[in-house]
């Protein structure tokens, strides 16, 4: 029997169980398949567009927080308050700096006290966009738009997805000096049909990556920086960035490409590395199917047990004393819906501040600045992170919930999915260790 | 060919769950070092359109390197049946091509344990020669490099279970054990093992007739054989099911076998299947059961030493984590460790075949890494034979199954003779 049972291996489930580990408790994950950061950016955005402002990105996004307070006194954000987001980021990026995967912001590396102006950085996307993020690791600082060098972008013939000119094209549209050249797919393999992560494998050799930094400082002009796909290196990541600048005589950043994200990749491969060495288990493969719970009239009932599916109709039972329900919400699986519009959380059935009919999911307006009820809504939670019911009180008296399953927010639109993981998923392992200290 | 030798009935609507994440192929660890294989999305969801259009040729021949590790399915956020895909489709192609003798030999592992017990002692000799080898593999194809199964030298598990019937504890509280081929015939102390565990926890054991569950030859893409052994072990085992027995075994692929693939493959969805099935247990995920219902006696023995164990991949289709990591270090002074390596690269038959010989080593590189950074270390552990014998031939340790470990730990067994105290 293990202290916390965590349902979800995303960023929010992952921060929760180093942040119980770390306080001595005996945390088993569950999960039943990866996903999220193998298909984000690897980037922590907090608040890159306020539902107010969706058509221009927020500059200070901690401020973004203070502001919601009137406008949404139910978003998670400020249901923690600014400050202890701000906790929550400071321990990611310590965390980070720790496993060799330091992460910056729009004032460079370190501790988020020196890190950050608290500006967002703008960094530019695989189709040449503007995209605000919070923080992001070393490899992607070096993009931010508020610099001023100009950018050659390089990609590789025979590289699907990643088109250089592409994003040339689009960056000068918007006022900045940047050019495309090619490389040969050929100095980074020989095989066929090699996908990302593959290629950012081929560059955790060090002949390979000094062969490649050769060809950049050919191809670049004296006071450009250099952008690059994401696949500078996977396991010896940060050694590939600094022989790479080295031997290209020039700042270089990755731009991050379609999934699977190789920036996403080494963030989970290193929080799960760092949790294996706390002794957390990380059990891949187990789905949550359900719970058995003690309901009470009137009080917070228990949860006594969580299920997951097996291979037999024979399901298997997991005890434990708290639970952190991190499955995400309708895009990350922790919500099912049939044809009628009924929509329900998939493991403890908790209500959900979503329509039961699928005509009121959707907003006319595709875009319209209200969001959509349907990525709105999800699981209500107190400021202890505990799901709870229409009249406020707690559920379960050892349940608690983070990331993309809480209700108020609507991550995707706010560019806020990475804050709200690491500032939910950090504060319920907070509450988790205070409950069960008690 | 006719195609009704197989199913994809319960594979084929978990394909429209594909999102071409291509999660699955940054984990393959088979695409990771050959590009004789071109990973699971592609293999799996995406040629499978093609297959099921009918069309007469297998869009993508490279799936016969997939090695059936599952940790494509394990890792794909949306449950896309990956590994069973391509276990078909390799049956498939198999099917268009027709089965070499080195598969259809390799897929009988009764009849070569049958064959081999005849004169083991000559049998094993045999497998060492250099010739010998070297014949195998130039008529066969079977790799010369690849550590064979060595046959008992101390007769077959029946023999011994025979020879040992007045020693049988009698109970009320009942237990049955499926044994496998390996056990049978190649590694019959794994069973003495397991009946000492059984028995010192106070059950009766019945080992009733029962015969290969048929993997070997699902693996190999023989459906009608694999249909008869598996219509035998129904026969043979349903009756217990129903009678309330638990059907307790040894090994991780012949219970994965009875509880979900011969059933899926051959599409034996019959109330005796499903009832067996639902009887299987394997021996941890037993023991575990057993330990939370408080009834496992822990009156151990210390075993002071570091024991790097690896998980075979078979517990992930399985769907019931790591339960020898729930037993195991209950075992006071026994230092466990659990490998996180992805594949121990042997994959059963896998790398018996010359072509597949390199990629299998390749593969369980990060495993055998791994292992040699553990110390000081005298034996590793596995609860699958095949990856046992690989791990073994690799490592050069020798590689237990955590059952011997646990029988020890109660004083009922040598670990390194691998023999019972008291024989
Ligand atoms: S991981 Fe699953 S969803 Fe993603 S490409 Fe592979 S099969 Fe498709
Ligand atoms: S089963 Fe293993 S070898 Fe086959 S595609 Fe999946 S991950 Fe690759």
């Amino acid at each position: 029997m293990s202290d916390l049972f965590v349902i979800g291996a995303g960023l929010s489930g992952l921060m929760a169980a180093y942040t119980a580990a770390r306080a001595g408790l005996r945390v088993q994950v569950v999960t039943k398949g990866l996903g999220s950061m193998h298909w984000a950016a690897g980037t922590v955005d907090v608040m890159g567009y306020t539902p107010e402002e969706l058509s221009r990105p927020v500059q200070r996004p901690l401020e973004a927080i203070q502001a919601l307070a009137h406008s949404h006194p139910e978003h998670p954000y400020v249901l923690l308050g600014s400050h202890q987001v701000q906790v929550a980021l400071e321990e990611f990026t310590a965390l980070m700096a720790e496993l060799g995967l330091p992460y910056g912001g729009a004032g460079g590396f370190g501790a988020l006290a020196h890190s950050t102006s608290g500006d967002n950085l703008l960094l530019p996307s695989a189709v040449g966009a503007l995209r605000p993020a919070f923080l992001a690791p070393s490899a992607q600082l070096a993009g931010d738009m508020a610099r001023p060098e100009p950018l050659l972008i390089v990609g590789f013939t025979g590289l699907r997805d990643f088109y250089p000119e592409l994003i040339a094209e689009n960056l000068a549209k918007q006022g900045f000096q940047a050019r495309a050249a090619f490389l040969p797919l050929s100095l980074l393999t020989e095989q066929a049909d090699r996908n990302n992560v593959h290629l950012a494998q081929a560059l955790d050799l060090q002949a390979r990556r000094l062969k490649l930094g050769g060809e950049l400082k050919r191809l670049a002009r004296a006071g450009e920086r250099i952008g690059l796909p994401a696949l500078l290196g996977l396991d010896d990541h940060a050694a590939a960035l600094a022989d790479l600048s080295a031997a290209a005589g020039a700042p270089i950043f990755e731009i991050p490409t379609l999934p699977p994200s190789v920036p996403g990749m080494r963030l989970y491969k290193a929080l799960r590395a760092r949790l294996w060495r706390m002794g957390v288990r990380i059990d891949v493969g187990l789905e949550g199917i359900g719970a058995n719970v003690i309901a009470a009239n009137g009080t917070a009932g228990r949860v006594q047990w969580v299920e997951t599916a097996t291979t037999t109709s024979r399901p298997l039972k997991h005890r434990a004393k708290a639970y952190l329900l991190a499955t995400g919400g309708i895009l990350g699986g922790g919500f099912d819906s049939d044809h009628t519009g009924r929509i329900w959380e998939t493991v403890f059935d908790l209500p959900l501040t979503i329509p039961q009919a699928r005509h009121q999911w959707f907003r006319p307006a595709f875009m319209d600045p209200a969001g959509h009820p349907v990525f709105n809504g999800g699981v209500a939670v107190n400021a202890a992170m505990q799901p709870v019911g229409a009249d406020g009180q707690v559920l379960y008296a050892n349940l608690w919930a983070a990331g993309g399953a809480l209700a108020g927010a609507d991550p995707i639109q706010q560019h806020s999915l990475e804050g709200l993981a690491i500032a939910t998923g950090w504060a319920a392992g907070q509450a988790i260790v205070r409950a069960l200290a008690q | 060919m006719p195609m009704h030798t197989q199913s994809w009935e319960s594979v084929g609507p978990s394909l429209d769950e594909c999102i071409k994440c291509n999660i699955c192929t940054s984990y393959c660890p088979v695409a990771e070092v050959t590009d004789k294989f071109h990973g699971p999305k592609y293999s799996g969801p995406q040629a499978q359109r093609f297959r099921e259009n009918g069309q007469p040729q297998s869009p993508d021949h490279s799936v016969d390197y997939c090695s059936g590790c599952r940790v494509c399915n394990e890792v794909c956020p949306t449950g896309v049946r990956i590994a069973e895909i391509n276990a078909r489709a390799r049956a498939q192609a198999a099917a268009e091509h027709g089965i070499p003798l080195r598969n259809r030999l390799l897929g009988r592992s009764d009849m070569l344990g049958k064959l081999g017990m005849i004169a083991p002692g000559l049998a094993n000799w045999g497998m060492r020669q250099g010739f010998a080898r070297s014949i195998a593999e130039g008529v066969l194809g079977i790799s010369k490099h690849a550590q064979m199964p060595t046959w008992s030298r101390e007769g077959t598990f029946a023999s011994w279970l025979k020879r040992s019937a007045p020693n049988r504890l009698r109970s009320e509280r009942k237990v049955v054990y499926y044994h496998g081929c390996s056990t049978m015939y190649y590694e019959p102390y794994v069973g003495k093992a397991a009946m000492a565990v059984f028995e010192h926890n106070g059950f009766e054991v019945v080992v009733p007739e029962q015969g290969c569950c048929g993997l070997p030859l699902l693996n190999n893409a023989e459906f009608p054989a694999a249909e008869k052994y598996h219509h035998h072990n129904l026969e043979w085992l349903t009756p217990y099911a129903r009678q309330g027995y638990q059907i307790v075994g040894t090994s991780t692929s012949c219970t994965l076998t009875l509880k979900e693939e011969a059933p899926d493959m051959l599409d034996i969805h019959t109330p005796e299947a499903r009832d067996l099935a639902l009887a299987v247990w394997d021996i941890f995920e037993w023991l575990r059961e057993l330990h939370a219902q408080g009834q496992m006696k822990t009156d151990f023995q210390p075993i002071d030493m570091v024991l790097p164990y690896h998980p075979p991949c078979q517990y992930r289709a399985h769907h019931i984590g790591s339960p020898v990591m729930d037993i195991l270090p209950l075992i006071p002074g026994l230092d466990v460790r659990e490998s996180h390596a992805r594949c121990c690269g042997g994959a059963g038959t896998y790398v018996y075949k010359k072509e597949k010989y390199q990629i299998a080593m390749d593969v369980g590189q990060e495993l055998f890494t791994w292992v040699d950074e553990q110390r000081p270390v005298t034996m590793t552990a596995c609860t699958s034979e095949t990856c046992r014998w690989h791990i073994e031939s690799a490592t050069k340790l020798p590689c237990r199954h955590p059952i011997e470990v646990l029988a020890a730990a109660y004083g009922l067994y040598d670990l390194e003779k691998r023999k019972l105290t008291k024989e």
